[in-house]
C-alpha cells in the first residue's frame, strides 16, 4: 500500500510538473489548438454550402483530432530530452510513474483540445448530434486509447535522428483499431440509428491493452 | 539460394503455365492470383516473425535477434508490395477496379503502413543500441493489433474477396489441380522466405 | 556495496571496458579520473545502472537509491527554485516545508528569500550549478554519482560542496569524477581509467 501511494504521489507530481510548465511556456498547447482550428476552418470554408455526409464529416473530425494531437503530443519525451531535464526526471523517478504521469498529461491536454474543437466544429459543419452520450463516450474512450498509444510512441521517436513526420507515421498504424470504429460510432451519433455495441466494447478492450502494453514495454527502453 | 528450391519454383511456374486450366472469362493474366496468394501469406507470416524475434531480442539482448527482426520486416516490406500489387491486378481484371478497400486490401493496407512506419524508425534512429530497443517495441506494439484489425474490419467494409480456400464451411470449392499447384506455390514462397532468412549477413 | 561483473563496454568500434570486475564500498569518496574520453561520466552511468553494459553486470540491492550531479542532468528552466526543489524531493516521497528549502538554499549558498521564487532559466551557470547541488541534498540516497560537480562554482561554492560531501561520505558510496586538482584532493581512492 505504502508503494502504491509513493507511486501515486510520483505520478501526480509529474502531471502538475507538465502543467506548470505546459501552461508557462504555452507553445505546445497553443501549436495543438491552432492547428486544429485551423484545419477545421480551412475545411469548413472549403465545404461551405454544401451538404456534407455524416460518414465524411464523423471522419472529418477524427482526422482533425489526430493531426492535431500528433502536434501538440509528439514532444511529450523530446522536449525534456531537448531541455535535458530527461536523464534527471528518470534519475529521480521511477519509470512507471513517468509513463503513467505523462500518460495522464497528454490525456488531459487531448480532453482541453477536444472540449476547445469539437463545439467549433459542430457549429461550423452545422452538426445536429442525434447521440451527445455515444459522441461523448466514443470520444473519451478514443482519447484514452491515443494517450495510452502516443505517450510510448513520444518515447520511441524521442532517440530519433530524424524526426519530421515520424510520430504520425508510427503512431497511425497502430491506433487505426481505435479509429475505425470510433468513426462508424461518431457517424451514428450524428446521423442516429442503431450502432454495434461490440465496437465500443473492442475500442475498450483495446484502450486497455495499450495501457497495459505501454506500461510493460517502457521498461525496456 | 538452394538449387532444389530454384527447381522447385521454376516447376511451380511451368505447371502454372501449362498444367492450370485458364479461369473462366478472365484470361491467362487471372494466374497472377498463384503470385498473389503465396505473397500475401508470406508478408503476413513475416511480420509474426518479426515480432517473435523482437521479443527473443528484449528477452536476451542479443543483437543477432535484433538483426533477425529487421531482416523479417524488409522481406516481409518487399513481399506485401508484391502481394499488393498482384492482388490489385487481379481485382481490376474480376471485379473491374484496382482498388475498392475491400476488408482483405484494407488489411494488407494496414500491414504496408506498418512494415513501413517500423523501417522508417530504424531508419531514423542513428545509435544501434537504441534502434534495437526502440524498433522491437514498436514491432511488439504493431503486433498487437492484428486481431483487432481482424475482427473489426470485417465489420465495417463489404467485402467482393473471394472466401479463403478453406473457407469458414470447411468445403474446398476448387478444382484439385488449381489447389495442389496453390499448396505447392505457398510452400515454395514460404521455403524462399526461409532460405532469404539464414542468409549469412553480408 | 556496488559489484561490478565482468563488465564490457563498447561505442561501435571503440572498447571502453573490457571484462572489467571490481566492488566500490560506501564510507568513502572514490575518484574516477582519466584523460577526456576515457569513459569516466560512462563509469558513473554503469555504476548506476543508468547504462545497460554490453555484456557482465553491475548490482547493488535495491533498496539502494541514486542522486546525482552532472553536467548533462539539467534541471527545470520554467520551474522557479523551490519548485524545482519541491518536485524532485517529491518523487522520492519526501515533502519539503519552506523552512527546509531555506536552510538547504543557505547550505549550498543560494539565497531562497531572494531566488526561491525566480525561474531558473535566469540563473547563472554558478546558481544552477547551486541548485543541483541542493536537489543532491534534499532527497534521501545511498550513492551519489558527482560527475564534475564544481567545474562552474566559486571558491565559496566549492568550500560549501567539499565539507557537505565530508559530513556525508559516512554512510554513503560516493564517486566522483574528475579531472580537477582540488576535488582530487578529497577522494579517499582513486581509480584510474583506463583499466
Amino acid at each position: 500500500m505504502k508503494l502504491f501511494n509513493s507511486r501515486f504521489e510520483q505520478i501526480a507530481a509529474i502531471v502538475r510538473k507538465d502543467f506548470l510548465i505546459g501552461l508557462r511556456r504555452r507553445a505546445t498547447f497553443a501549436a495543438m489548438m491552432m492547428f486544429a482550428l485551423t484545419a477545421v476552418a480551412s475545411l469548413s470554408l472549403s465545404t461551405g454550402g454544401i451538404f456534407v455526409e455524416e460518414k465524411f464529416l464523423a471522419a472529418l473530425l477524427w482526422v482533425v483530432i489526430f493531426f492535431a494531437a500528433s502536434a501538440g503530443i509528439s514532444g511529450t519525451f523530446d522536449d525534456e530530452a531537448q531541455a535535458g531535464t530527461l536523464p534527471t526526471l528518470k534519475l529521480y523517478a521511477d519509470a512507471q510513474a513517468i509513463l503513467f504521469g505523462k500518460m495522464i498529461y497528454v490525456f488531459l491536454s487531448l480532453a482541453a483540445l477536444t472540449i476547445f474543437i469539437l463545439p467549433i466544429f459542430l457549429i461550423l459543419f452545422d452538426v445536429a448530434v442525434e447521440k451527445i452520450f455515444l459522441l461523448l463516450m466514443t470520444i473519451l474512450l478514443g482519447l484514452i486509447g491515443i494517450a495510452a498509444a502516443g505517450t510510448l510512441t513520444a518515447a520511441l521517436t524521442t532517440s530519433a535522428t530524424v524526426k519530421g513526420g515520424l510520430f504520425p507515421i508510427l503512431l497511425f498504424p497502430i491506433t487505426l483499431p481505435i479509429f475505425l470504429p470510433a468513426i462508424r460510432l461518431t457517424e451514428i451519433s450524428f446521423a442516429g440509428g442503431v450502432f454495434d455495441i461490440s465496437l465500443i466494447v473492442v475500442v475498450a478492450v483495446f484502450d486497455l491493452i495499450l495501457i497495459t502494453a505501454a506500461s510493460i514495454l517502457f521498461d525496456y527502453l | 539460394m538452394n538449387k532444389i528450391l530454384i527447381l522447385l519454383t521454376l516447376a511451380i511456374v511451368a505447371a502454372i503455365i501449362f498444367f492450370v486450366p485458364p479461369i473462366k472469362g478472365l484470361g491467362d493474366l487471372a494466374k497472377i492470383i498463384f503470385f498473389h496468394v503465396p505473397t500475401a501469406w508470406v508478408s503476413v507470416i513475416a511480420f509474426f516473425v518479426s515480432a517473435f524475434y523482437a521479443a527473443k531480442f528484449l528477452r536476451t539482448f542479443n543483437f543477432s535477434f535484433d538483426k533477425l527482426s529487421a531482416r523479417a520486416a524488409r522481406l516481409g516490406f518487399i513481399f506485401v508490395l508484391l502481394s499488393t500489387i498482384s492482388g490489385a491486378i487481379f481485382s481490376k481484371l474480376t471485379w473491374g477496379a484496382y482498388w475498392n478497400w475491400d476488408p482483405r486490401q484494407t488489411t494488407i493496407f494496414v500491414l504496408i503502413l506498418i512494415y513501413g512506419a517500423y523501417l522508417t524508425l530504424r531508419a531514423a534512429v542513428s545509435d544501434e543500441k537504441t534502434r534495437a530497443k526502440v524498433s522491437a517495441v514498436y514491432s511488439l506494439l504493431s503486433v498487437l493489433t492484428v486481431p483487432f484489425l481482424v475482427f473489426i474490419i470485417p465489420r465495417m467494409y463489404f467485402s467482393l474477396h473471394p472466401s479463403p480456400v478453406l473457407n469458414s464451411a470447411g468445403r474446398v470449392e476448387m478444382d484439385s489441380i488449381v489447389l495442389i499447384v496453390l499448396i505447392a506455390a505457398v510452400v515454395d514462397a514460404t521455403l524462399i522466405f526461409v532460405q532469404l532468412m539464414r542468409r549469412e549477413i553480408s | 556495496m556496488i559489484v561490478f561483473d565482468d563488465v564490457s563496454l563498447s561505442f561501435g568500434r571503440h572498447e571502453l571496458f573490457k571484462n572489467l570486475s571490481l566492488n566500490l564500498h560506501s564510507g568513502k569518496v572514490i575518484g574516477i579520473t582519466g584523460a577526456n574520453g576515457s569513459g569516466k561520466s560512462t563509469f558513473l552511468k554503469l555504476a548506476g545502472k543508468i547504462i545497460r553494459p554490453d555484456s557482465g553486470a553491475v548490482n547493488f540491492p535495491t533498496d539502494k537509491k541514486l542522486a546525482a550531479v552532472a553536467p548533462e542532468m539539467k534541471i527545470y528552466d520554467n520551474l522557479t527554485a523551490e519548485e524545482n526543489l519541491f518536485f524532485f524531493a517529491k518523487l522520492r516521497g519526501q515533502t519539503l516545508t519552506a523552512e527546509k528549502i531555506f536552510e538547504l538554499g543557505e547550505r549550498v549558498g543560494l539565497d531562497m528569500k531572494t531566488f526561491g521564487n525566480v525561474r531558473a532559466e535566469n540563473f547563472s551557470t554558478g546558481m544552477r550549478q547551486r541548485l543541483k547541488f541542493a536537489i543532491l541534498l534534499s532527497v534521501d540516497a545511498d550513492i551519489w554519482l558527482l560527475d564534475e560537480p564544481t567545474a562552474n562554482l566559486d571558491d565559496d561554492g566549492r568550500e560549501k560542496f567539499f565539507s557537505e560531501i565530508q559530513a556525508a561520505k559516512s554512510d554513503k558510496i560516493i564517486l566522483l569524477a574528475t579531472n580537477d586538482k582540488a576535488e582530487e584532493n578529497i577522494c579517499d581512492e582513486i581509480i584510474q581509467l583506463p583499466l
